[in-house]
């Protein structure tokens, strides 16, 4: 089913991949800790590298709970998948697109 | 003695019936020069067939003489009261300062509301092609800006003493959370008159009301807010107009053919949960924003939604065909948790909000295991125990990041599956190649239901993200929000809470 209108109901994305560049937003979830409403929304460079991106984003985020401890990061998935990370690989060369979401465990 | 005129005398004998139907339905006229398609553009292309505009009841046979008659005498009551409130320090009678935070969130979120809807309204009352309807939806144009207005005077008098009051109306338009009750209305309103009946005056003013509108007027008596309060009996006889026009719309469309009824239920299955999601802002401010609380969201839900309307309305509109709505099951089943979970992202983030938050004390967390007595203590009571240590140490904790938001509600992804409470649903969603987050089944389904609509959405955290709020750091966003150093943050120790213990207490005053 689609939008009823009396013309032609054609719009583009408000947040269409296209508009942010050389840069992608990602969401990153601390699963099974409840002081986190949400997930939390970056914009990063596709070409970051994976250990650049979690220093860099994920610790400074994640250490707004004070019990945070980088050491125990593990487990991470992309949406339902497994996801094998390498510090050294970029987001791009992981596989990681726009408004991709990303899950570890602490 | 006085001579009236024979046509006064014959006025005046007139029945009310009569009368009514003198001045509201006998105006129309049928257009000659040009045909209804050409004068009623919007009436058609939704897919409802009315075959009789004058099927429409109006149960309140209302002219505009004794409309204004009738507002006017509310109005000046209501303004007594708020002369009364304001010279007298009423405020200073309040239960607690921090009782202003759910007024805040009422002018910021609601208010505005009121404003769109009075222009809704004023569409519908030129739009819909019977008199009746017409005429009902001038009349309610009317009382949403009287509405906008009564409540910006009965509010400003609290601007005078306390934060977060100064920019409603800018924020409504910007701020994070605003966008919840924004995008809710702005949805309404660009659907067409049909769907805005539907949605506003059936889902939002019968079905929720009390859930969405009442509880911050119970919320104002039970904490000593009397000039809201009072603004809520000025409008409660327009909402109970309101209630039957809600009420009455359903059944004429639903009268009129069967064809409409698809339409209709799909329409109430998208629109309650559209609501039931709005809802959650008003289900944490009822179980942690009010000092003295009224009741708590899941009594409140199953009183006015499961007994009165799920037992009593449905059965109703099962003689039309109508269902209760989908995923109404979800929203039971979430009952326990939805204020808990929504409040989460208030306290998470007030440090970006134009109101302040503060984690419930003792007294406070037992009155909610109290609440919910199967699931405070596993699920929520913990989390808040955290927080207290953390404050303990001299701490807040504030989320530094933006958090990740549901494209159709816009809610922060939040809520938790139906089989495991700690685990957050995640729904997605892919077009044209681009993903799409929703937090439900609900909102899932109605992203799925109309794509091209929500790829639209304006989500504030990646507004922020491209740059077009302000600038890229969090205090150029607070500015470009209308957010001033005060407004914002923790409740204990900022200035509303400060002057309200100092206007209380004569030897933390200075100078005296």
């Amino acid at each position: 089913m689609s939008v009823k209108a009396l013309y032609d109901y054609e719009f583009p994305s408000m947040d269409r991949a296209k508009l942010f560049g050389e840069d992608l937003l990602v969401y990153v979830h601390w699963e099974g800790n409840p002081i986190f409403c949400s997930a939390v929304c970056f914009r990063v460079p596709k070409t970051m590298p994976f250990g650049e991106f979690v220093t860099s984003f994920v610790v400074p985020w994640a250490e707004s709970d004070p019990d945070f401890d980088h050491e125990a990061m593990k487990h991470w998935r992309i949406f339902d998948e497994l996801l094998d990370v390498a510090d050294n690989k970029s987001l791009a060369d992981l596989g990681i697109g726009h408004k991709a979401l990303l899950t570890f465990a602490g | 003695m006085s001579i009236e005129s024979p046509r006064a005398a014959a006025w005046k004998k007139l029945p009310l019936k009569e009368r009514y139907a003198l001045l509201t339905r006998d105006l129309d006229w049928e257009p000659s020069y040009i045909d209804r398609e050409q004068l009623y553009p919007f009436t058609r292309y939704e897919g409802i067939k009315v075959h009789d505009w004058d099927g429409w009841q109006d149960p309140f046979r209302l002219t505009v003489d004794a409309y204004c008659k009738y507002q006017a005498e509310k109005d000046r009551r209501l303004y007594a009261v708020l002369d009364g409130f304001a010279q007298g320090q009423g405020h200073l009678t309040l239960s607690d300062a921090s009782y202003l935070n759910s007024i805040k969130l009422f002018i910021q979120g609601v208010t505005p509301l009121e404003y769109a809807a009075h222009r809704h309204f004023a569409f519908l009352a030129r739009h819909l092609e019977g008199p009746g309807p017409r005429f009902a939806a001038l009349c309610q144009s009317i009382d949403e800006l009287r509405h906008t207005q009564t409540q910006i005077h009965t509010i400003s008098n609290y601007n005078k003493y306390y934060s977060g009051f100064h920019s409603w109306s800018k924020m409504h338009d910007r701020v994070w959370y605003l966008a919840i009750p924004k995008s809710f209305f702005d949805d309404a309103m660009s659907a067409g008159p049909f769907e805005f009946l539907i949605a506003i005056s059936f889902s939002f003013e019968y079905l929720l009301t009390n859930l969405l509108f009442v509880p911050f007027m119970s919320g104002a008596s039970f904490n000593g807010d009397t000039p809201t309060m009072s603004f809520g009996f000025s409008a409660q006889s327009d909402e109970s107009r309101h209630m039957t026009l809600g009420l009455e719309a359903i059944k004429f469309l639903l009268e009129q053919d069967e064809d409409n009824v698809p339409i209709i239920q799909d329409w109430v299955d998208k629109w309650f949960w559209r609501a039931y999601r709005l809802s959650g802002l008003v289900a944490a401010m009822m179980d942690y924003m009010l000092p003295k609380p009224v009741m708590s969201w899941k009594e409140a839900f199953e009183l006015y939604f499961e007994d009165q309307m799920l037992g009593g309305l449905f059965p109703d509109l099962d003689f039309y065909g109508i269902r209760p709505p989908r995923h109404v099951d979800d929203a039971i089943a979430e009952k326990e948790h939805l204020s808990h979970q929504v409040y989460k992202i208030l306290h998470n983030f007030s440090s970006v909000a134009a109101f302040t938050t503060k984690t419930p004390d003792h007294v406070h967390l037992d009155w909610l295991s109290e609440q919910y007595p199967g699931t405070f203590d596993i699920y929520y009571r913990p989390t808040w125990e955290k927080h207290q240590r953390i404050e303990a140490g001299g701490g807040r904790m504030f989320v530094r990041g933006l958090p990740q938001q549901c494209q159709v509600c816009q809610l922060a992804i939040s809520f938790t599956e139906q089989d495991d409470r700690r685990k957050i649903s995640f729904r997605r969603s892919e077009f044209r190649g681009e993903t799409f987050h929703t937090c439900s089944d609900g909102c899932k389904w109605i992203f799925d239901r109309e794509p091209e609509k929500y790829v639209q959405a304006w989500l504030p955290v990646h507004q922020i993200l491209k740059g077009d709020c302000g600038g890229p750091a969090i205090p150029d966003v607070l500015a470009w929000y209308g957010i001033q150093t005060g407004d914002n943050g923790e409740y204990n120790g900022s200035p509303d809470e400060q002057f309200w213990r100092a206007w209380h207490d004569p030897s933390l005053r200075h100078g005296e």
